[in-house]
Order: C-alpha cells, then structure tokens, then sequence
C-alpha cells in the first residue's frame, strides 16, 4: 500500500508513529487542522499507547480535552514573545548540575535582569557627572570674570593666605604710622608688612 | 533526576516543534495530547494534590512553550519536556513553602522501568474513586480490545507500542513490508479505539 492509498485516519496513525516523510506529514497535519475527527483520533491513538504501557495512565483520560482546552486559553492570552523566558529560570530549582546545563542554553542577558539595571544607573549618573564639569569647564574659558577666579589669577597655583590677628590688632594699633596697604586685602606681599613712616 | 527514554521517540516531536515555532499553536496542542498524561503522572509522583497538579501541569507546557526556541534537538522533546516539568513542580512546591512528596522510584529510576511506573500499589491522592473507575473501564477495554486482536495485528502493535521498535524494525521482525506493518498497526488502533473512545466520551460528557 502506498501512502496516497492510506486513508486520513491512516494518516493520523502513521504520524504518530512519525513514520511519515515529505508531503505526507503536511497532509497529515493539514488533516489534524481542520478536522476534529482527525484531531480525536490522534488523541485516541496516544491514550492507548499510553495505556498499554501503563495502565494508570488512563486516569483522568476523560479530562484531557478540558485540560487542551484551558492551555489553549492560556497560550492564547500568551503574546508571541517566546524570549522573555531563559533556560535559567525553568533549571534555576534545579540541582546544581542542572542549573550548570540552563546557564549553557543562557544566551542574552534578559531586560530586567538586576545587575544590568545598575549598570544602566551607574553609566547615566558617570555621563551626568562628565557633562556637568565639561560645562563648567567651557563657560569658564571665555567668561571668567569675578573675585571667584582669584585664585586661578596668571594660571600659577593657588596660594593660602593665613592672617594673623595678632597682626591686624598691632596694625590696626598703629595705623597712624602706617600706610594703607596695611590693612588691605591679604596679599603674597603682606607677608612682609613693614612699617611705612610718614613721608618726610 | 534523569528522564526515562520515551518508547514514543521519533521525529514527528521535532515537526511539531519547528511547526509551533512557525506560529502553527495547533501543532503545540498536538504534543500537549501526546504527552500531558505522562507529564502528569510524572507530577503527581511529586506532588500528592490533584489541583495542584493540573495547574503544574498547565504551567510546565506553558513555560515549555515560552521556551520553545531553545529546544535544540539535542535530546528528546520528552526529555526536554520532563526537566521543565520536574522543575516547575519543585519551584511550586517552594513557593508553597510546602515539602515534596516523592516516591523513591522518582528520585531513583532505572532503566526498565520509566516514569508511569510506581512501587507496588501505592495510592496517590489524586486517585478518586470516580478516576479509579474510569481508568479501569478504559485499561479493561484496551486489554479485551487487544484480546480480540488477531496475532499479525496484536503482535504489530505490541512491537510499536511497548517495544519501541520503528516500522522497518517491525518488518523486519515479521517479514513483511513496511506498508504493511503500518496497516496492521492502524487496523489494531482502530480496533481498540472503537472500543475506548465511547467511554472517554461517556466519562467527558462532550467530545472534542
């Protein structure tokens, strides 16, 4: 007998056994597509394999249609994104080797994986941080103005100038023979402050 | 926990995947019919609730299908299939903060025997009186079914379904060409079927 002789139930039997080849499959499951009839019969043919192997098995036969019938509401509601779920999370309870086996099919770190959340925080807060001093920066090449650039005055590195009290007390004291660069602004040169005396 | 080799293995799984995989759900339903009750009975070996494995049942062929793309062929979809289904159980069971149930033969199967076995009688809980009986009706018709079989045809489809052997095995064994191994092997499943499906029906309430 041919192939093309076998009638569709035939068909089904041969497909369960997945001893079909070439257009014969696609019959097949063309069959099985549009035919509940041919769809039952697959059914029937996996239930008595199945209970000749073990008997058991036949529990809860009776309820195998309802059980398709819920997966496919759920696969239904299932929008077609089949990367969201890694082979880490179905092994990540299993033994170690298991979980050893999962991290080998582990191709794509998944979007909400933690540690490439931290890394996304840690690389936005490092641009944030480059873009502010860059600013800063840039607005003080051409527009460097104020007491606030003092410090950078002639590009040479800015000096500290501690002021004695005790100083400003005995020239405050004294300021009637001195000049008034006494008490200006503390300046490299202050710290030779001399007595000026009245101009001859 | 190492998957017992399915008596069932051939390419057919592999089309089915690649078919799903092409966006054919229907074919996906196709591998949920074949193996939910393999699947099942290999949960309730863990998992002494009924509801509870129904639902972990749902949840494995759904993360299977989410996870499908990885299916590589290196092994048998079954095998595939059983360590989704072992671990969803347990990622279950510790959500529940609850203690597996398991069976020896489960933690420690060997090589003749495959995971619709069970030591001795040992009841489980999902086992109603009411699925008892529908079990035995259907295992009896089967059994009377095969029965009335003629040898060509009882011994063809011995040799498929328990033995595992594929057709040109078969034809081999029985000296005769494959079509008709085939044949006897349909012939024997219609036998038996005309006799089981009117109980499923019966047992259902609806049919498909």
């Amino acid at each position: 007998m041919t192939t093309h002789e076998m009638n569709e139930r035939e068909l089904v039997s041969a497909l369960a056994d997945g001893q079909l080849q070439g257009d014969d499959i696609a019959r097949a499951l063309a069959l099985i597509e549009r035919s509940e009839e041919a769809r039952a019969y697959w059914h029937a043919c996996h239930l008595v394999g199945d209970v000749l192997r073990a008997q058991e098995l036949a529990a809860d036969a009776a309820r195998d249609a309802a059980f398709v019938a819920r997966l496919r509401q759920r696969l239904q509601a299932e929008a077609p994104q089949p990367n969201l779920v890694t082979a880490i999370e179905l092994v990540a309870v299993g033994a170690d080797s298991e979980r050893v086996e999962g991290q080998k099919n582990f191709k794509d770190p998944v979007a909400n994986d933690a540690s490439l959340r931290w890394k996304l925080v840690a690389g936005f807060a490092s641009l944030a941080a480059v873009v502010a001093v860059g600013w800063q920066l840039v607005s003080q090449d051409g527009t460097a103005q104020g007491g606030a650039q003092l410090a950078q005055a002639g590009g040479e590195p800015a000096q500290v100038m501690l002021r004695d009290p005790r100083l400003d007390q005995l020239l405050a004291a004294h300021q009637q023979f001195g000049g008034t660069s006494a008490l200006q602004m503390p300046a490299g040169f202050l710290r030779n402050a001399t007595f000026e005396r009245p101009a001859r | 926990m190492t998957p017992p080799a399915s008596p069932q293995a051939d390419g057919s799984d592999a089309l089915l995947v690649e078919r799903t995989l092409a966006g054919d759900a229907r074919a996906y339903e196709l591998l949920v019919l074949k193996y939910q009750r393999r699947i099942q009975r290999l949960i309730s070996r863990m998992v002494r609730d009924s509801d509870l494995v129904e639902d972990i049942a749902q949840e494995t062929f759904i993360r299977a299908y989410r996870a499908l793309h990885q299916f590589r062929g290196d092994a048998q979809f079954y095998t595939w299939l059983y360590r989704i289904a072992v671990n969803t159980a347990k990622k279950f069971l510790l959500e529940l903060k609850r203690d597996p149930l398991v069976t020896e033969a489960a933690r420690q199967p060997d090589g003749d025997e495959d995971e619709t076995s069970r030591p001795g009688n040992e009841p489980t809980t999902d086992e109603t009186p009411e699925s008892v009986l529908a079990a035995n009706e259907i295992a009896q018709a089967v059994n009377a079914a095969m029965e009335a079989l003629p040898e060509d045809l009882r011994q063809a489809v011995t040799l498929r379904e328990i033995e595992g052997l594929s057709y040109e095995e078969i034809a081999t064994v029985m000296d005769c060409p494959i079509g008709t191994v085939r044949s006897r092997i349909f012939r024997a499943r219609e036998a038996i079927s005309a006799r089981v499906r009117p109980l499923l029906a019966h047992q259902s309430g609806k049919r498909w």
